[in-house]
């Protein structure tokens, strides 16, 4: 099914939180941390920030695509397909939220990923290049440096989305490929990781966990 | 104790019926089939044709004694790419269909890989998670998995208790190593190993290691039995207090450059004496 953007638009502003009243989470200004589910292949990125945010002591949501409340943080791990997260993310921006998006592309097929950018451009005029492979000269430095919010080392994930030129600001990069981004959206904040970092929150990288707990508004 | 040695040591040119031959003329008792080392068992293998080696291998007097592949080292288990991971499983699950079709009850599977680019957490933390539904699925087919201790090759469970703790965290019944008395080098004793897993031996692969080498250009770390570093009374003591009396595989990495067969007679009858004990 072809969405276009107006059509896309109109149906996030009817995205609404029926049937998740009454389930537990963090509530900032009235509004839940929550972590939304894309897909099955998801597993490890979606298991690293689970472990993260509940160690540090945050109560978070998990979420399907078809029932996601107004909140204050919105990750969203392992994205590929964006379509069915899009009134989600629309909604937590418009509300003056922040969106974590990880881009997943760096693993995927061509078709994927060509779907991807098109969804990535078309939605949220985040401009992505093809997918690039780091190791592919033997040895380099195996780290991507983050300069927002902190300056921080976090190893890479093998594969990295490059961004385009395009407005925003530029927090994070590897061998001088920008790969994560972060712009403001109305009264909200875009968060585009173009290098996943799910996998080294999973696998206990203690840097990845500082950055993404300070990279949170709730902890400003 | 039975004698075992792999399919992947008969000589290229012989083929599988001459080479189960040589296997039973000298003295072995089984063989140790690897899956995709070897034109006669392929992962596009069908069920009739394993049955078939099944056949052919019991027509020869002989049993298999397990189902082990080289397959791992190209899609490891720890892959990031997950259209890899989800090959290594496959191939962890024909192991464990062609194991049963073959009437055994164990498998060798190498567990991670350690590389430059994916490290050590990150393949401990997905061997642990991948290994658990493996496990399951293995011991509701009746086999064992076990995990070879690659030490030097995969740069993942150098020492036995990080290997113990491994295990523990997989925690299933149907996991356990594949132990390989050559692998460990310098870095420990086999009879050491064998003394900490003791009934968490699947299966023992026997070759001997000339520890001081290393590898050596195109030589071999690896040798025959009784000719490196491997102290073989002890290992042979450790055997008998854990009461390991399963299968011992023969794995020869440097082959005889001529008399080929020579290397089936000569490995058979050092395996007698290990398993007599007369060193």
């Amino acid at each position: 099914m072809h969405m276009t953007r107006r059509t896309f638009l109109g149906y996030a502003a009817g995205a609404v939180t029926s049937g998740l009243r009454g389930l537990p989470g963090t509530r900032v200004d009235g509004r839940p941390v929550v972590l939304l589910h894309l897909s099955q292949h998801s597993s490890e990125s979606v298991a690293g920030y689970t472990g993260t945010l509940a160690n540090s002591g945050t109560r978070f949501l998990h979420a399907e695509p078809s029932s996601v409340p107004h909140c204050a943080v919105l990750i969203v791990p392992a994205a590929l397909r964006i379509r069915p997260a899009l009134g989600a993310v629309v909604t937590c921006l418009a509300g003056g939220g922040t969106v974590i998006l990880e881009s997943a592309a760096g693993f995927a097929a061509e078709a994927d990923f060509r779907a991807h950018r098109a969804e990535l451009s078309d939605f949220l005029q985040v401009h992505v290049d093809a997918p690039v492979r780091l190791w592919t000269a033997g040895q380099r430095i195996p780290y991507v440096d983050y300069s927002w919010p902190h300056s921080a080392k976090i190893r890479d994930f093998s594969r990295v989305v490059p961004l385009a030129p395009q407005p925003g600001e530029i927090i994070a990069r590897v061998d001088g490929l920008p790969v994560c981004l972060k712009r403001q959206i109305g009264r909200g904040t875009l968060i585009f990781l173009g290098s996943p970092l799910g996998p080294a929150l999973w696998a206990g990288d203690a840097e990845a966990r500082r950055w993404l707990l300070a990279s949170l508004p709730l902890f400003h | 104790m039975k004698k075992s040695i792999g399919d992947n040591m008969i000589p290229k040119d012989w083929g599988f019926e001459r080479g189960l031959e040589l296997v039973k003329k000298a003295g072995f008792d089984g063989i140790e089939l690897w899956l995709g080392d070897v034109p006669w068992f392929q992962m596009a293998t069908s069920d009739t044709e394993v049955r078939e080696l099944r056949r052919k291998i019991e027509n020869a007097g002989l049993a298999v004694s397990n189902v082990s592949t080289g397959l791992h080292w190209e899609s490891p288990l720890s892959a990031r790419d997950p259209k890899i991971r989800t090959q290594a499983v496959r191939i962890v699950e024909r192991q464990i269909e062609t194991a049963v079709l073959l009437g055994t009850d164990a498998i060798l599977v190498v567990a991670g890989l350690v590389t430059e680019e994916v490290p050590y957490n990150e393949v401990y933390q997905r061997c642990v998670e991948t290994l658990r539904p493996l496990g399951e699925k293995a011991g509701r087919a009746g086999i064992r998995i076990g995990c070879e201790n690659c030490n030097a090759e995969h740069r993942f469970l150098i020492s036995p208790r990080e290997f113990w703790q491994f295990l523990n965290d997989v925690n299933s019944n149907a996991v356990g190593i594949h132990l390989d008395v050559g692998n460990i080098h310098d870095t420990g004793f086999a009879e050491q190993w064998i003394e900490i897993h003791g009934p968490r031996i699947t299966r023992i692969h026997l070759k001997d290691v000339m520890k001081k080498r290393g590898r050596c250009g195109d030589q071999s770390v690896y040798t025959n039995l009784f000719l490196g570093d491997n102290n073989w009374p002890a290992i042979r003591a450790a055997m008998t207090k854990v009461g390991y009396d399963g299968w011992l595989i023969a794995e020869m990495e440097a082959r005889y450059r001529y008399a080929r067969d020579q290397q089936f007679y000569d490995t058979a009858q050092a395996m007698d004496r290990l398993i007599s004990g007369r060193l």
